[in-house]
């Protein structure tokens, strides 16, 4: 139904939304509607309210339950663009819009207490692990930033002057955000504060605050509960994102009442001066890059998402958080030695004799297992049998450049421009450009950076490019594509990382490209930025080298004509494969059909590498396929020149890497191009990943004499330890469930005072034989209700095996030996590790190499 | 005496083979002749022939998951005691069997 009322186009539609146009929605359809100049209402036909469709917070407060009768009305001067954009979507996308958000997953274990500490009966509370690591201190309780109520008192004496004062602060609120913005390096501060920008230009926020006082409440008064009612709104959202900007309205509120009473409301930055751990319900990233990092051990939060600014920033600095911590500020009481065990997920909170023992054989495990492994954070990475391959880091911030090289960057394989573009509603300038194209070109030292020109358009929309919604965005106008247009802004761009380039290593990278003729014209337009350049006189790297993103499919099959005029490439593997396989990953009804291991995907990659090669020219891979350690035995498999990963994963990446060999990663890859079924191919990435550690049953390294390990818990979990210092295992925790399941059934103690704890379990990397020597002998729990005194541990750890299994052939033989005298004799008898594990390489007939 | 035996525990990598050996060895003090057969991780081994079993008087199953091709001992006498016994206590099957 379409007809024109008064001066408007209106259409009316029925809410099919189960729970109504709650928050997710709502975003969705206030990002649609501010895709245009045109102003467009919502109203409600069940209540009359009538909502800016622009406004989120506009939207959740009309109210629209399932079943409700709406009326939306557009008015302005790309109103039929957008009357037809706003009904498509109201009547196509937004039904599906109920989807459930996929779970946040926390990066690592949540919260099982290691049997030593469930046996010591120790205080603790559990969170979910988001940044690795462990962390000692006293707790530092921030209070939050809730609106002071005190304010909701004062009674206002003159509206008009109250009104006239709220409006002075708004302004004054956002041309402040607005300052701090325009003189910015730090991208990620940059995305926060444009979320603060836009609650304070919110129409619907300035029409309750103006309600309010229209109400005869003094200004502070409006703020406090305008904010509390959008507050409340907003943390009653199921989707994540949305709950998040309710610490951004109250962000600007305490910004409000600031501006408004000249008083610091919001809580004064923390001063640490003694190891802390900071406890709190949730806190805003300023407050976060606020506090002394030397003093900072660990963060513990209530709020539960893993994708806030905060834990995105702590992550990114590698600051050992839990968040997710029921009652954390009333169970962790301020300035009590508490210890952040963000490795398993939770916090102890009293540091009993126990605690403090199994912390020391922690620390000690940690610091063993860096020596004997340590991660690799300087030099190229190497693989086994000899292959170096680049490890350059993806960033877009000038944190993530730090981080990079702080960890051994060997480049910046991909360096977003966006950023800059986004945070404003006007273009960077040049200048700008500059400094942070040269502030990155000085920090890499030499060091290749590879900055890609701006990839705008598509889902990225820029207020002051006048780019049309599309019904296919990724398939629309972005990138190279809309060059043409906004030459001027390119120019700008090309210029501004061209004189960066006398700075440093920089190369250019183009986005987008799908034929020669693109290649042909962005060539052309640094001919004329460089031209510009020499006649102003301006320095730069004269023959700075040229690349592409490969990630539309039809540049792989012209790589003979690319490669003639191109220095480099980059496999761009997101949108490729979503490209080549017609899979969008963030659909999750399709995501199963993305996937970077079709046999056809890995095929093309393939081809396109020994292509490139051919041609002599360098390829690298900047895509989240690079970034994920299984995928690694496939890479080097490729002969990549180099991947580029986020800078948190480069030491890891680098360890994993020398433990490759290319000449089984190609077998690996040359397996799986050949297979015909998904779970194949998972088998062999799994058979890649014990393949990388073709280790030894038996190693002096798994062999521990003397142990001081009082009881079993103890004595289990030094054995796990044993087995993660040599690299054995990654999940000690799955290890040790394992060994304990088996125990269960019963003890795997035997008489003469040996126990033989098992398991089978991909826990470990590879099959294992450790052995663990006492020095007193220990209770091994109920045989037959008997207590089993052991003194020597033998344990085995065996990957499901496969049929036929030689280890397992070596296991039987040791289990069967066990009975006899002569041989128990001899294990009790040896000094020391080395002859240990040497008689039983003998007795087993194993190498030890 | 002639006796086949059967071991196996559920992981079938450890006590399988421990107890295979502690049968073996025990019965050899008694001065019985003994075939073990282990049913583990790498499958039966050391498998009872139909040859094995008719020859037997008795067979043990020191077992704590079900006996693989059972069947093969139908009409034969059969002790079953929990794995861990044969471990524990060997000297007390084998009194059993006197009985």
């Amino acid at each position: 139904m379409t007809q024109r009322v008064g001066t408007s186009l209106e259409f009316a539609f029925t809410c099919s939304l189960s729970d109504g146009l709650h928050a997710r929605p709502a975003s969705h359809l206030a990002e649609a509607a501010n895709d245009f100049a045109s102003e467009s209402f919502l109203t409600n036909l069940r209540t009359g309210s009538t909502a800016s469709l622009k406004s989120v917070l506009a939207i959740i407060s009309a109210d629209v339950r399932h079943g409700d009768r709406c009326a939306v009305q557009v008015r302005g001067t790309d109103e039929q663009a957008a009357f037809a954009a706003l009904q498509r979507f109201v009547e196509q996308v937004l039904p599906g819009c109920d989807v459930p958000l996929a779970g946040v997953s926390p990066a690592a274990g949540s919260g099982t207490l290691p049997r030593i500490l469930q046996s010591a009966g120790v205080k603790f509370c559990f969170g979910s692990a988001v940044t690795a690591g462990i962390g000692q201190g006293k707790v530092v309780q921030l209070t939050g930033m809730a609106l002071p109520t005190s304010l909701s008192a004062r009674t206002a004496i003159d509206s008009p002057s109250e009104l006239a004062q709220m409006k002075r602060a708004l302004a004054a609120v956002r041309a402040r955000i607005g300052e701090k913005l325009a003189h910015l390096q730090s991208s990620t501060e940059a995305a926060v504060l444009q979320a603060d920008l836009a609650i304070a230009s919110d129409v619907s926020f300035a029409a309750k605050l103006t309600e309010h006082i229209a109400q005869g409440k003094s200004a502070g008064q409006s703020v406090v509960e305008a904010g509390e009612f959008f507050i409340d709104l907003l943390r009653h959202s199921e989707s994540e994102y949305i709950r998040e900007r309710a610490l951004d309205v109250e962000e600007i509120c305490l910004q409000l009442l600031e501006e408004m009473y000249g008083r610091d409301f919001q809580s004064a930055a923390l001063e640490l001066n003694e190891p802390s751990i900071v406890v709190a319900e949730t806190l805003a990233p300023q407050q976060l890059l606020g506090l002394d990092r030397r003093w900072l051990k660990a963060l513990v939060l209530e709020y539960s998402g893993a994708t806030s600014h905060a834990v995105i920033l702590a992550r990114s600095l590698g600051i050992p958080t839990l968040v997710g911590v029921k009652s954390a500020r009333a169970v962790i009481p301020p300035g009590q030695e508490v210890i952040v065990d963000a490795v398993r997920g939770f916090v102890v909170t009293e540091l009993t004799p126990a605690v403090e023992r199994f912390y020391e054989r922690e620390r000690k495990t940690l610091a063993s297992r860096q020596d004997f492994s340590p991660l690799q954070t300087s030099g190229p990475a190497i693989t086994a049998d000899g292959r170096t391959l680049e490890v350059g880091a993806n960033a877009s911030s000038h944190d993530e450049l730090t981080v990079a090289f702080e960890n051994g960057a060997d480049g910046i394989g991909l360096f977003r421009t966006e950023m800059a573009f986004l945070q404003s509603d006007r273009p960077p300038s040049e200048e700008e450009q500059f400094a942070i194209y040269s502030e990155a070109a000085r920090g890499a030292k030499g060091r290749r950076v590879i900055i890609r020109t701006f990839d705008l358009g598509g889902d990225k929309a820029v207020p002051y490019l006048d780019l049309p919604a599309e019904d296919n965005p990724f398939l629309g106008y972005r990138g190279v594509r809309i060059y043409a247009e906004y030459r001027g802004l390119l120019q700008a761009q090309l210029r501004a990382i061209l004189r960066a380039s006398a700075f440093g290593q920089i190369q250019i990278m183009v986005p987008m490209i799908s034929s020669l003729e693109e290649v042909l014209q962005f060539k052309n337009e640094i001919e004329e930025a460089k031209r510009d350049l020499e006649r102003k006189g301006i320095s730069f790297q004269q023959d700075i080298p040229i690349g592409i993103m490969i990630e539309i499919p039809s540049a792989g099959f012209i790589l003979d004509q690319l490669c003639s005029e191109l220095d480099f490439f980059s496999l761009g593997t997101n949108d490729l494969n979503q490209y080549f396989l017609a899979a969008d990953r963030d659909n999750p009804k399709v995501t199963e059909l993305s996937n970077v291991l079709h046999p056809g995907f890995l095929r093309f990659l393939k081809q396109i590498v020994e292509e490139i090669h051919r041609a002599g020219k360098w390829v690298g891979m900047c895509g989240e396929m690079a970034g994920e350690i299984r995928h690694l035995p496939l890479l080097v498999g490729l002969g990549l020149d180099e991947i580029s990963v986020p800078p948190s994963q480069i030491p890891a990446v680098k360890r994993a890497l020398s433990q490759l060999s290319a000449a089984d990663g190609k077998r690996v890859l040359d397996d799986m191009i050949a297979s015909r079924d998904k779970l194949a191919i998972e088998n062999l990435l799994d058979r890649a990943q014990a393949m990388q550690s073709a280790q030894p049953l038996l190693s002096k390294e798994l062999v521990r004499l003397g142990s001081e390990s009082k009881n079993k818990e103890e004595a289990m979990q030094e054995i796990v330890d044993a087995f993660y210092i040599a690299g054995r295992t990654e999940d000690r925790q799955r290890l040790e469930e394992a060994l304990w399941l088996r125990e269960a059934a019963y003890s795997t103690g035997v008489d003469y005072g040996f126990a033989i704890p098992h398991c089978k379990t991909e826990a470990v990397v590879a099959d294992s034989v450790g052995v663990l020597k006492l020095s007193q002998p220990i209770d091994w729990g109920l045989v037959r209700d008997k207590p089993v005194k052991v003194k020597m541990i033998i344990t085995l750890a065996v990957r499901e095996p496969q049929s036929a299994n030689r280890h397992l052939q070596v296991l039987s033989k040791l289990c069967r030996k066990i009975e006899d005298e002569e041989f128990r004799e001899h294990l009790l008898a040896v000094e020391n590790a080395h002859d240990m594990a040497t008689y039983l390489a003998e007795q087993l007939e194993i190498s030890l190499h | 005496m002639k006796i086949v035996a059967v071991t196996a525990c559920p992981t079938g990598i450890a006590h399988t083979y421990m107890a295979a050996a502690r049968l073996e060895k025990v019965a050899k003090t008694l001065g019985h002749d003994i075939k073990v057969e282990t049913q583990g991780a790498m499958g039966i081994e050391n498998k009872l022939t139909e040859n094995d079993i008719r020859q037997a008087q008795i067979a043990i199953f020191a077992v704590d998951i079900a006996v693989e091709e059972r069947e093969r001992f139908n009409g034969v006498k059969v002790i079953q005691v929990p794995l861990q016994e044969a471990l524990k206590d060997p000297h007390s099957i084998f009194a059993k069997i006197q009985r």
